[in-house]
């Protein structure tokens, strides 16, 4: 064995050239794939975070009939005293919220918006007194100030406001049916503009207070959910369990979900955009494992007669495998080393800095919760899986090569030209 | 003793049929400095393929000490050639990237011969060659005559029974060739391994104390001096 390192080893640095220009390809493979695999985890890790503090919240208590038509944003599908059940929550030790969402028309003023017209939106109503200690609404407020308990103010996504050049102290009208059927008209004057990570709030979001919209739509001891933070680490399934427990009383009116069954529909749409990536990263690493597979046919080419040779004096045909594959993985080992060390330089930039893509979140939707940035994670687990995946490549792809040069009998192999 | 008794051996390209070697038979004792001589296409190097155990037959039989390595498998053919033959070829076939001690050294180490023994072996053997002080050069840096000291350096390292030679100073000029003949001469008659050695060299063959001349596959001289 320590003559076929030895031998493996004075190849490669005989052949510097041909061994740095193969190990280059892998390298370069590893590293976009480094790459790429930081800003997938870095932009799923965000986009949860985003989701669970802007959306979601970490599991939401809704009416048990709520949840399958959750698109038509109906009222008579509602909690029955959530003032206790928050009360109860709070007292073992959770923040919790409840929250009225509903659809409205909402009318526009060509006194201040230049031009009158109408859009339809989606309402949340807030209790502006526990709403930031569930939600992160907090610090990002970027204009004026949030809604008053009780007053006819609105809270509007920045992206929203944008488009249809709100700004604070502009009145629009929300127009929407009532618990019950009615129509109810609100005129509301905006108080507050919030910017937060999540494109999706900044592109729809419009906050009221709770108590002025169950007085305007007959919502008295009516929440249509209740939404619950808890630490970013916590077990949901566990936590549903103990929460289930505290609210035993509303059992047969009641679900409990996780913030992944409510965004299973986002989390299905990453898992394809990212199957799709990993497709790209595949060919990467095919044309990587080509050009090794080409190297090692050209090494072995080029050296059959020294094969016949060895074979000749009693080298085992197994030796010989062991020699060729020990270049293979000789060259996939440089690969790897350069190609991870490149691969955690850019990801340091990558971490701290991240690349920029507001302009193409501001114009589409691309599923992530993420306004602009897109920042890289480090994911040590795939940085060692890729280093050992870069080595065991290359020795997989040199194996069919190897093998075919102790098929030809030795006569053959010392005539070689 | 190599006893090679009505060997034939045939080579197909595509629907053709060469017949290299036509019912061979030879008896080799121990010890013989042996020349198989003849033309070109005349089957020298097919027969000493067939004694150093690297190709297969068609027909007849191969024994040399008493084992019949014509039936033998390819791994027991490959443990037969690792103990008992040594080659030299015509253009040296030395490893490039190898020093001149480590083309010797590693036929000891696929033998798993213990590192001091190599050591000694192998920078005796270099000494024996007329390579002292050269152990550290690499082929590209030794003249042709160098390269196939080492060669039979390599070939005679681990003591072998027979010594094979296909044409091994074809690729010398004749002045070199003549030393490396004289240089494997004493060495068969120091060692007293059989040497076994094809050439259609006039000057080669006057050298070998037995010439055994091949034509279209059979032998049709046998000459011993």
């Amino acid at each position: 064995m320590k003559f076929l390192i030895l031998l493996a080893c004075k190849n490669l640095s005989r052949y510097k050239r041909r061994t740095i220009i193969t190990s280059s390809v892998i390298a370069v493979g590893l590293m976009m794939f480094l790459i790429v695999d930081s800003l997938l985890v870095g932009i799923d890790r965000e986009s949860v975070r985003n989701l669970r503090w802007y959306e979601t919240s970490s599991v939401r208590i809704m009416h048990g009939d709520y949840w399958e038509d959750r698109m038509l944003l109906p009222l008579d599908v509602a909690i029955e005293d959530p003032d206790t059940m928050v009360g109860m929550l709070e007292d073992a030790g959770y923040r919790a919220t409840e929250r009225i969402m509903f659809s409205a028309e909402m009318i526009l003023y060509g006194d201040y918006f230049g031009e009158a017209g109408n859009l339809p939106v989606q309402v949340t109503a807030v209790d502006p007194t526990r709403d930031n200690g569930v939600f992160k609404f907090a610090d990002t407020l970027i204009e004026g100030r949030f809604a008053e308990p009780g007053s006819n103010e609105l809270v509007m996504g920045s992206w929203m406001a944008e488009d249809i050049g709100a700004e604070v102290g502009y009145w629009v009208t929300l127009v929407t049916r009532g618990n019950g059927g009615f129509f109810e008209a609100m005129d509301m004057q905006i108080t507050g503009i919030v910017n937060c990570p999540n494109p999706n709030v900044n592109r729809s979001l419009l906050m009221v207070p709770i108590d002025t919209i169950r007085d305007y739509l007959a919502m008295e001891g009516l929440a249509t959910e209740i939404d619950i933070a808890l630490p970013e680490l916590a077990d949901i399934e566990e936590e549903k369990e103990k929460i289930a427990a505290l609210v035993s009383e509303w059992e047969s009116t009641i679900t409990i979900m996780g913030w992944d069954e409510m965004a299973s529909d986002y989390l299905a749409a990453i898992e394809a955009e990212q199957n799709m990536s990993m497709i790209l990263l595949f060919l990467v690493f095919l044309i990587a494992a080509v050009g090794i597979s080409n190297t090692m046919i050209m090494v072995i080419n080029e050296r059959i007669r020294e094969l016949g040779m060895l074979r000749a004096l009693g080298m085992k045909d197994g030796d010989i495998h062991v020699l060729f594959l020990l270049e293979a993985a000789g060259i996939g080992l440089l690969g790897s080393i350069i190609g991870t060390v490149l691969g955690i330089a850019l990801n340091f930039y990558l971490v701290g800095h991240g690349i920029d893509y507001g302009f193409l979140m501001r114009e589409m939707d691309l599923a992530y919760r993420i306004q602009s940035i897109f920042r890289g994670a480090w994911n040590l687990r795939g940085i060692l899986i890729t280093f050992i995946s870069g080595v065991v490549l290359s020795v997989v792809v040199a194996w069919f090569p190897t093998k075919r040069a102790t098929s030809k009998d030795i006569p053959s192999c010392l005539r070689h030209q | 003793m190599i006893r090679i008794q009505d060997v034939v051996r045939n080579y197909h390209a595509g629907e053709t049929v060469v017949k290299a070697l036509k019912g061979v038979s030879l008896e080799i004792t121990d010890g013989e400095f042996l020349s198989i001589a003849g033309p070109s296409g005349s089957g020298k190097t097919t027969l000493l393929n067939l004694i150093g155990c690297i190709d297969a037959l068609d027909g007849g039989e191969i024994v040399i000490d008493e084992t019949p390595v014509s039936k033998m498998d390819k791994k027991a053919k490959t443990e037969f050639r690792r103990n008992n033959l040594g080659f030299v070829f015509q253009t040296y076939n030395l490893i490039p990237v190898l020093t001149a001690y480590e083309n010797v050294s590693f036929v000891l180490s696929i033998l798993n011969v213990p590192e001091k023994e190599i050591e000694e072996r192998t920078m005796g053997i270099l000494k024996e060659v007329g390579l002292q002080g050269m152990e550290h050069r690499r082929p590209d840096r030794l003249s042709g005559g160098q390269q196939q000291r080492i060669a039979i350096a390599r070939a005679l390292v681990k003591n072998p029974k027979i010594v094979l030679a296909d044409e091994p100073t074809a690729n010398l000029d004749s002045k070199t060739g003549e030393e490396i003949l004289k240089l494997m001469q004493s060495m068969n008659e120091k060692y007293h391994t059989t040497f076994i050695f094809s050439t259609h060299d006039s000057m080669v063959m006057d050298y070998a104390r037995r010439l055994v001349s091949l034509h279209d596959g059979q032998v049709i001289d046998d000459q011993r001096r």
